[in-house]
């Protein structure tokens, strides 16, 4: 029963990201910075980092899964946030290895694998053609907005999951098969 | 290790097939939605309308105190409204009657009008949060009688169209996603001559609508023109307001002239929402395009 918490949490964060931004007064919407929620992306990093084990790979399984899932329901173009979103995490996965899980480490990968995965889901928009935005005004209008308000949401959440997702890493991968 | 390394080069390979794969899938021009997709987007709507429900209570408790605090002011303007409605109502029943004459005399039926349509309410539930792609879900869907292209407006006017309906709920693209393979057909109307164009996409720096205009006209539009749809294009039904004329420019070539178009709707603060089923049914496949 306790596996199924996590893909709950991913499910309802991701419901979340939609219902907020229609929430949200419109004045956020209008101006000119785009502000693009990851939220999803910021649990799994954290996921990766105190769920699983070096030879577990479920962030970068469940990165697949809800990458998909966001491509279905809030974009129709499949594939994108699938394929960035696992990447990213599979290369903050390798790099865990290599650092020891702080708050210190959990800030710079959270920094590094949402910047890249943004410009990754850029660079492909930019190859099929739904944006034309040029590469220096996304750095400034997306990018850099997108990043520090992210970030808001990475360091909130850090007291509330660490342990939480730490304890259950313990409990359930303990004796389970690497995948 | 080698071949470690081989495999992770190996499976990232395959991922960008599969990326590639999906990109194009999902970009050929698709009538209907896979199962799977339809699936993930109803139960997606359904768990975003179970936050909706408390979240919308509370905004409506507020707004209803709001409301009580104009109430004042807004009744005084109201009955001031009134009493010139009352010369219009004359106006309109005198025109309606006509109207109804002259239609008999054509022997049309009432379905023949290319204004009509049946309304279908929705609330609007989440917005795409990858801001490129602007397009909301609303709670209504096939089960309702919501299909592809038909037109999405609020009081104000157009806000856009059905893209892609699933069962209960359905996507909405925003006129401000829209490109030159969206277009609606729209139309000025004056005294004595309309002018013809179609609205072909949105300008993101000015923010408003690019509005070419087909048919050369002797006089100019002028700024504060309301262009409404023309329902030529066999998909929304006529005299949907679209937007105000903004500013007129020639495009590219000099050869037309285009109109900016400012949209009547405001697209960023849409709660409710009417899905417009158009009442006279040309031929479908002619509406592929959403002219």
């Amino acid at each position: 029963m306790k596996r199924l918490y996590l893909p709950l949490i991913l499910f309802l964060i991701m419901v979340l990201e939609g219902v907020a931004l229609e929430l949200l007064p419109g004045s956020l919407l209008t101006n000119d910075l785009l502000i693009v929620p990851h939220w999803v992306f910021i649990f799994l990093v954290y996921i990766a980092i105190f769920y699983d084990k070096d030879r577990t790979y479920f962030s970068v399984m469940y990165a697949l899964i809800f990458g998909l899932v966001i491509d279905i329901v809030y974009t129709e173009v499949l594939g994108v946030y699938m394929f960035s979103y696992a990447l990213l995490i599979y290369v903050v996965h390798g790099l865990k290895k290599l650092l020891h899980g702080n708050i210190f480490v959990t800030i710079l990968l959270g920094i590094v694998g949402l910047a890249l995965a943004d410009v990754a889901i850029y660079l492909i928009y930019m190859v099929v053609g739904i944006t034309d935005v040029a590469w220096k005004e996304y750095l400034s209008i997306r990018l850099l907005p997108t990043v520090l308000s992210n970030l808001v949401f990475l360091l909130a959440l850090y007291p509330i999951v660490v342990k939480k997702l730490t304890a259950w890493g313990r409990e359930q991968l303990a004796r389970s098969n690497p995948i | 290790m080698s071949f470690l390394r081989k495999k992770r080069l190996f499976i990232i390979l395959i991922g960008f097939i599969i990326l590639v794969a999906l990109i194009g899938f999902s970009l050929r021009d698709r009538d209907n939605l896979t199962g799977v997709e339809e699936f993930i987007n109803d139960t997606v709507g359904w768990a975003q309308g179970i936050i909706h429900a408390p979240i919308n209570f509370i905004t409506d408790i507020v707004g209803n105190m709001d409301d009580f605090k104009d109430t004042y002011k807004e009744n005084r303007i109201l009955k001031e409204k009134l009493a010139e409605y009352k010369g219009l109502i004359y106006e309109v029943q005198e025109l309606k009657e006509e109207n109804e004459d002259l239609r008999n005399n054509l022997e049309l039926t009432d379905s023949d009008n290319m204004r009509n349509y049946n309304p279908i309410q929705a609330t609007v539930m989440s917005r795409s949060p990858e801001r490129w792609i602007e397009q909301v879900t609303i709670n209504k869907g096939k089960k309702d009688g919501v299909e592809a292209n038909m037109a999405v407006i609020t009081p104000e006017g157009m806000v856009g169209k059905v893209l892609a309906p699933s069962q209960s709920t359905s996507t909405v693209q925003l006129l401000t996603g829209f490109d030159q393979f969206n277009r609606i057909s729209g139309t000025v109307s004056r005294d004595g001559q309309e002018i013809f164009g179609m609205v072909e996409g949105f300008d993101k720096e000015t923010e408003s609508l690019i509005f070419r205009i087909i048919e050369e006209s002797k006089e100019d539009l002028k700024e504060g023109e309301l262009v409404v749809s023309s329902g030529m294009g066999g998909v929304f039904p006529a005299g949907l307001p679209i937007g105000e004329v903004k500013e007129v420019v020639p495009d590219q070539y000099g050869l037309t002239r285009t109109a900016l178009v400012e949209p009547a709707a405001d697209m960023y603060d849409i709660n409710q929402v009417i899905v417009v089923d158009r009442a006279v049914q040309e031929d479908t496949e002619n509406g592929e395009e959403g002219e």
